[in-house]
């Protein structure tokens, strides 16, 4: 076997070792902080989004890179809510756990929203675009409804 | 209603003046029998509207994927007891099929039924008793356009001591005040039809302003915020730090539209509903009407 593939399968054997530490060091309290991270960075392309299909500010090509933002979010959720993960502050409620299968459909739901909206905001078809983000609000509207701590 | 009648009337007059006038009559009356369908229609609409701006759909809903819009049986749980709304689609036996005008408007005007019986104010009649006979009979007219739908009512399950209704006669009599809203000339269109919507068809203080120990709002914080069973429901007068002082006109719209909090969060809670079933269905104009009602209200910081 010549040196340089030896060398390649090296890297990837330390490279999956690595992050595999890097995983196993993963602890419920880095879980839920990283959560809420993408969650706020949800709520920041929302807000964000909004004010340009408001109309409150101009597009300038902006109001997708805000809906691409949306649409990679959503792809992450899944892997937002590992086992025993709310803790401290969380807001998370059981029923994720208890009821997987409701969970991941509200997951769905958001993802098949912001791929709409994605796309509508590709179009710019402005009343498209109001409508899909509409359609992304009530996503997150009903999830939170279901599966977190409801807020004042 | 009024367009429904004069029309009625028109054709009347136009069939007696048929007779001598012959066939291009005729063609005259068919045309105002379609006008009277147009206006039954437009009423119908107007009550569809109507309907979502009452929010009747949350209460009179059951709370299950696929439930038939109207035909009752949704579990309302209160400090009183559960109680279980009623079918008002218009099957005759088991909704309110049955029921004139002057039934429908003592309902919801007077908070009392056909027979006489008082209503538990879970029903708010209170709220309603503002609301014009016009939007009241257009309602009436969308409610039965709908498909009767054959759903018995059950009881309520309530505390002993509310339990008969002895006890909603007794809160009515030393509660309840009926009367139509009064518009405030002093006041733009605009507040007034906020106003309106706020008190009256929107029933918003049902949630918002906080109730005395028997039930009663207290109308002097009106929209101070509340708690409900276990949810706590917010201030929303235009206090900074304990109200929506900091919202624009056109965040509380667009809440009220999408759902969605000035920093991008969307709350979910029983105001879901109530932008789902109401808020979101009205039009923008009204959206904004019922904004200027609430910035207009006295800041209330918290108790
Ligand atoms: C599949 C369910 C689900 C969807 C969809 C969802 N969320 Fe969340 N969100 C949650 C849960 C659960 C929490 C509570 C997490 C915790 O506190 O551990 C949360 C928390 C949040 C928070 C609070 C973060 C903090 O500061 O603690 C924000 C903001 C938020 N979500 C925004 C959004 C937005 C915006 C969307 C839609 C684009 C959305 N969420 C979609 C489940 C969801
Ligand atoms: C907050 C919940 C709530 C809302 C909103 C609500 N209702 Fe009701 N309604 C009830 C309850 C509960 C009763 C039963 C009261 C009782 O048994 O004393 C009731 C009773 C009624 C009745 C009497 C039915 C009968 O069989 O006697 C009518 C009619 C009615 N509602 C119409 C409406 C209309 C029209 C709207 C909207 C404009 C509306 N309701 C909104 C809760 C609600
Ligand atoms: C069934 C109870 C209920 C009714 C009726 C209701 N609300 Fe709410 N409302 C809530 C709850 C619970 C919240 C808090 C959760 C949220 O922000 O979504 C809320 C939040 C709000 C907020 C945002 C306040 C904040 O600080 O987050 C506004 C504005 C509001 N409601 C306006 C209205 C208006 C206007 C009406 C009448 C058309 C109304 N509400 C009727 C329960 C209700």
């Amino acid at each position: 076997m010549p040196r340089k593939s030896i060398g390649a399968i090296l890297v990837v054997a330390i490279s999956t070792t690595l992050s595999i530490y890097a995983f196993a060091e993963t602890t419920a309290e880095d879980a839920a902080q990283y959560r809420t991270n993408v969650m706020t960075s949800l709520r920041g392309h929302t807000g964000a989004a909004s004010m340009i299909v408001r109309g409150q500010v101009e597009d300038g090509g902006h109001l997708v890179a805000h809906a691409r933002g949306l649409a990679s979010g959503a792809s992450e959720l899944a892997r937002l809510f590992p086992a025993g993960s709310n803790v401290g502050e969380s807001e998370a409620l059981p029923a994720i756990w208890e009821k997987p299968a409701e969970f991941a459909a509200a997951i769905d739901k958001l993802t098949n929203a912001t791929s709409v909206f994605l796309a509508a905001a590709e179009s710019g078809d402005k009343e498209a675009i109001a409508a899909a983000f509409r359609d992304v609000g009530g996503s997150c509207r009903g999830c939170h409804d279901q599966f977190r701590v409801a807020q004042e | 209603m009024l367009v429904a009648a004069v029309v009625a009337a028109m054709t009347s007059f136009v069939w007696r003046r048929n007779k001598s006038l012959g066939t291009g009559v005729v063609t005259a009356a068919t045309l105002l029998a379609a006008a009277a369908a147009f206006a039954q229609d437009d009423l119908v609409r107007r009550g569809e509207y109507l309907t979502a701006a009452g929010g009747c759909i949350s209460c009179h809903t059951m709370d299950v994927a696929g439930a038939v819009p109207l035909a009752g049986g949704r579990k309302l749980e209160t400090p009183f007891g559960t109680f279980i709304s009623p079918n008002i689609t218009p099957d005759k036996a088991t909704g309110i099929g049955d029921w004139s005008e002057e039934d429908f408007l003592r309902a919801l005007w007077e908070g009392e039924s056909p027979d006489g019986e008082v209503y538990f104010p879970a029903f708010p009649y209170t709220a309603y008793t503002g609301a014009s006979r016009e939007d009241l009979l257009a309602i009436k007219a969308y409610l039965f356009s709908l498909s009767p739908v054959s759903q018995s009512n059950l009881e309520h399950d309530l505390s002993w001591y509310v339990s008969t209704r002895l006890a909603a006669s007794a809160w009515q009599m030393l509660n309840f005040e009926p009367g139509r809203f009064e518009p405030d000339a002093a006041q733009s269109d605009e507040w007034n039809r906020g106003a309106y919507l706020v008190r009256h068809l929107g029933h918003c203080g049902e949630c918002h302003t906080p109730r005395s120990s028997t039930g009663v709002l207290q109308a002097d914080r009106e929209m101070a915020g509340s708690v409900l069973g276990e949810e706590k429901i917010p201030n929303i007068t235009p206090h900074p730090d304990a109200g929506i002082g900091r919202w624009s006109k056109s965040d509380i719209e667009y809440f009220l539209d999408a759902g969605m909090l000035p920093d991008g969060d969307f709350a979910g809670s029983s105001m879901g509903d109530v932008i789902d079933d109401n808020t979101s269905r009205l039009s923008r104009e009204d959206r904004l009407a019922i904004a200027a009602y609430l910035m207009s209200l006295p800041a209330m910081a918290d108790d």
